[in-house]
């Protein structure tokens, strides 16, 4: 330790320094819009906000925060995470387990079928018209059905299973358990990591997802968050050439967009901090086992 | 026995085919009378035939920003026209393929509302995707017959068929260059009336430093993507997009005063008049110019004069600006584009269930009272009447009928531009832009866009946006010094392959019908 020389030591700092710079750079975008959102109008129109918030009030921020269409989307989009969350969890491990055994007949063409549909799809049209047959236009099931199973978590989650000892089960199968048995009492609760880890990734994808909600919902108190706040964020400008007096008129002011991204950046910002370690380990499991 | 076996067969299939029918029409009268159990005993009597008469309707609008369903507006029509609508909304982006793809997938909405895009509405109507309202506007429509004027219904035809009814707009003039008139006070200049006023005007802002901005003064400032800046193109005599030269219609690119407008403006974007940084522009960045006191002028549409006044006098206290009316050019020429045609397009699509009862509603809509409480509410509750104009009463105005016009499916056409103007007053600062481009503008100035209310043209519709963007960017370039007006006979060959020939020939083919 005592070895360093002054040089390098001054080498080291300019390398903390250079790269908390490139971290804070990182956050330059955010500090703007979260500046907006708490700033005055009259400041944003005439570009006056930069990172800090010039008049600053939080009218803004309460107006979107107490809107009723703000809360809806919000409560829209926890349901659907939630319940989506926890039925891809189930599905994805049901599915799982017995592809992770090398005695299930025809295994291998079962994975490949999978893997197929991991590289091809049928588009959005005829995914459309499937949607449709099932009845589940403007229904919250879209959101859900279609993003019930992702094939690369499958496989994460099986070739977790694969490494867990077989004589586990072998002797669980001597006591009398059953399949089921095996899975929920036994499988699953030696699971926890990876079933956090795929949780996560699920949790955050059916949060994000705006995808299907645009496709499928058509009715505004069904739109989640990200797509009203696509919405609402959505510039007028580009367009406005064909736009009446009218609509340029009801553009929501820059203000209430910038209040907008953060009131529903927010609650997902506050849950990664805590599941990053986990996103780590996931990755993990992911590439060197896969 | 073979005879026999025949007529067997034949009684079988029509004993099959009844029942088939049998069940349609009993679905149809179950769907009808949704929530009267015993509707196909007594469907005769007048009581159920009234309640299987106004069945639910779904209604598919464009995006704004509130819930159709809890707006005011949806519970007082439901309440004046007896129809229970329910909302769905397109979403503000990519709109047009959503439409796609739920009018392919044939959602049964019985009335859809969209932006003016008559390339959209005439290839749903071509492929057959919507009703026929003539024969039902003939039957249940005698509200609708009064209201839209035959001029707006004739421009909606497709092949002798009407699939649509408009919403018009309501005003003439949208933008203007707004000028600081405290700069122009400033250096005793007066508000410039022609072309070359305006130069001397710019070119004292530039060098007289009214705004103390030192050398970082920009004269005029606009957006990247409009190199046709209103006002100035007026004053070439080309107001529109196409301009009557000669008795033949013209796009901008082919006129002959093309070459005029761009000597003018590349001179000033070469003498530095013209923001040396407009070609990358956005919107926004043109109002921060302007508002922030760096811009002496800025090329706006008046809706957004509200933004720009609040902006600007709170960072300039004293900071006065007016709209600098039609400027003459060279050859005496001035005016600006005058809109004409639609706002919006209601159509019926076929997937409908109640097609019937969709223009029902519609001519209910536009009955004169209920048009007028769509349109502004009621009197002394959000709005007065004062001086033969409609004032708004603020709050109440902005929370009940501030977005009523997306629920409008036509228009009253005589009496809504009066109406209309109380949602320009909003804001008097922005009424005075208003006014002063609409109002008191003499009416020589506004030009008609002649193309607004053109019928539907196929090789137009289908080149017309390409056309805009080729000549927008290649101005952009002309103006910005890029390249030079000797590539210009070039160009003009490229353009007219690019479609420009075919739709010119469609236009003036109907042109020589109309100008007669």
């Amino acid at each position: 330790m005592r070895s360093k020389t002054i040089g390098s030591l001054c080498f080291d700092a300019g390398i903390y320094l250079f790269l908390t710079a490139m971290g804070l750079i990182t956050l330059l975008p955010f500090a703007n819009v979260l500046s907006k959102s708490v700033s005055e109008e009259w400041a944003i129109t005439s570009g006056k906000v930069g990172i800090f918030p010039v008049g600053f009030q939080l009218d803004t921020m309460k107006f979107v925060v107490t809107s009723s269409q703000f809360l809806h989307s919000l409560l829209i989009s926890v349901i659907v995470t939630l319940v989506g969350t926890l039925l891809s969890l189930l599905i994805t491990a049901m599915t799982a387990y017995p592809l992770s055994k090398r005695e299930l007949p025809g295994s291998g063409i079962l994975i490949v079928m999978f893997i197929f549909t991991m590289m091809f799809s049928g588009g959005i049209i005829p995914n459309y018209l499937l949607i449709r047959q099932l009845g589940l236009i403007n229904h919250l099931g879209s959101l859900i059905l279609p993003a019930l199973i992702n094939v690369f978590n499958m496989l994460v989650i099986k070739s977790y299973f694969e490494s867990l000892p077989e004589s586990l089960e072998e002797s669980a199968k001597l006591e009398g358990a059953r399949n089921y048995t095996i899975l929920f009492r036994i499988i699953l609760p030696l699971s926890a990591p990876v079933l956090a880890t795929i949780g996560l990734f699920y949790a955050v994808s059916f949060w994000n997802d705006y995808f299907n909600p645009m496709l499928y919902i058509n009715s505004s108190n069904l739109k989640p968050l990200q797509l009203y706040l696509q919405d609402i964020v959505m510039n007028a400008d580009s367009s406005s050439l064909n736009r009446s007096a009218d609509d340029l008129m009801n553009v929501p002011a820059e203000g209430v967009r910038a209040a907008t991204v953060i009131a529903s950046t927010v609650p997902i910002l506050l849950v990664y901090p805590f599941l990053q370690k986990y996103f780590i380990k996931g990755v993990l499991i992911g590439s060197v086992k896969g | 026995m073979r005879k026999i076996s025949k007529t067997a067969a034949l009684a079988a299939v029509t004993m099959l085919l009844a029942s088939s029918l049998a069940a349609c029409s009993s679905n149809n009268g179950n769907n009808n009378a949704a929530g009267t159990a015993n509707a196909p005993d007594n469907s005769g009597t007048p009581a159920t035939a009234a309640a299987e008469s106004k069945p639910d309707l779904k209604r598919l609008s464009i995006w704004q920003s509130e819930d159709y369903n809890t707006y005011p507006v949806a519970a007082m029509l439901q309440e004046k026209t007896g129809y229970k609508v329910s909302y769905d909304m397109l979403p503000q982006d990519k709109w047009g393929e959503k439409l796609n793809l739920i009018m392919s997938s044939g959602e049964p909405y019985d009335v859809v509302t969209t932006y003016n895009d008559m390339a959209l509405y005439s290839d749903y109507a071509q492929k057959g995707a919507l009703v026929d309202l003539t024969p039902l506007i003939d039957e249940y429509g005698p509200n609708i017959k009064k209201a839209i004027s035959q001029e707006s219904l004739d421009a909606l035809k497709i092949d002798g068929k009407l699939y649509a009814i408009p919403v018009v707009v309501t005003y003439k003039v949208n933008s203007s260059i707004l000028i600081r008139t405290d700069w122009l006070d400033k250096l005793g200049l007066k508000m410039p009336t022609t072309t070359d006023e305006l130069t001397a005007v710019l070119k004292a802002f530039k060098e007289k430093d009214p705004g103390g901005n030192g050398d970082q003064n920009v004269s005029l400032t606009i957006r990247g993507d409009l190199p046709m800046l209103d006002n100035l193109v007026g004053a070439f005599g080309m107001p529109n997009t196409w301009n009557d030269v000669d008795g033949q219609l013209v796009p901008r690119l082919l006129d002959p005063a093309y070459k005029d407008y761009i000597t003018y403006t590349a001179d000033l974007y070469k003498q530095g008049l013209l923001d040396k940084e407009f070609v990358v522009n956005k919107d926004a960045t043109a109002k921060e110019k302007f508002t922030s006191g760096k811009a002496g002028a800025i090329i706006v549409h008046w809706a957004d004069i509200g933004g720009i006044s609040d902006a600007l006098t709170k960072n300039i206290p004293d900071a006065k600006f007016a709209f600098v009316s039609a400027l003459k050019g060279p050859s005496g020429e001035a005016g600006f584009s005058g809109n004409a045609g639609f706002d919006r397009l209601t159509f019926v699509p076929k997937a409908s269930k109640h097609p019937e009862d969709a223009v029902k509603w519609i001519n209910a809509t536009l009955e004169p009272e209920t048009f007028k409480n769509l349109a502004i509410g009621e009197e002394g509750k959000t709005y007065t009447f004062e001086n033969g104009a409609y004032l708004p009463i603020l709050p109440a105005f902005n929370d009940e009928r501030n977005l009523s016009n997306n629920y409008m499916s036509g228009t009253d056409e005589q009496n809504y531009p009066l109406y209309w103007q109380a949602r320009a007053r909003k804001n008097p600062v922005q009424f005075a832009a208003f006014d002063s481009l609409n109002n008191q503008l003499p009416d020589e100035y506004k030009i008609q866009n002649i193309l607004g209310l053109a019928p539907y043209m196929p090789e137009y519709a289908k080149n017309n946006l390409q056309l805009e963007s080729m000549a927008g960017d290649y101005t952009i370039k002309l103006i910005a010094g890029a390249d030079t007006l000797d590539g210009l006979a070039d160009f003009q060959a490229k353009y007219k392959a690019a479609g420009e020939e075919a739709s010119a020939k469609e236009i003036n083919d109907w042109y020589a019908t109309v100008s007669k």
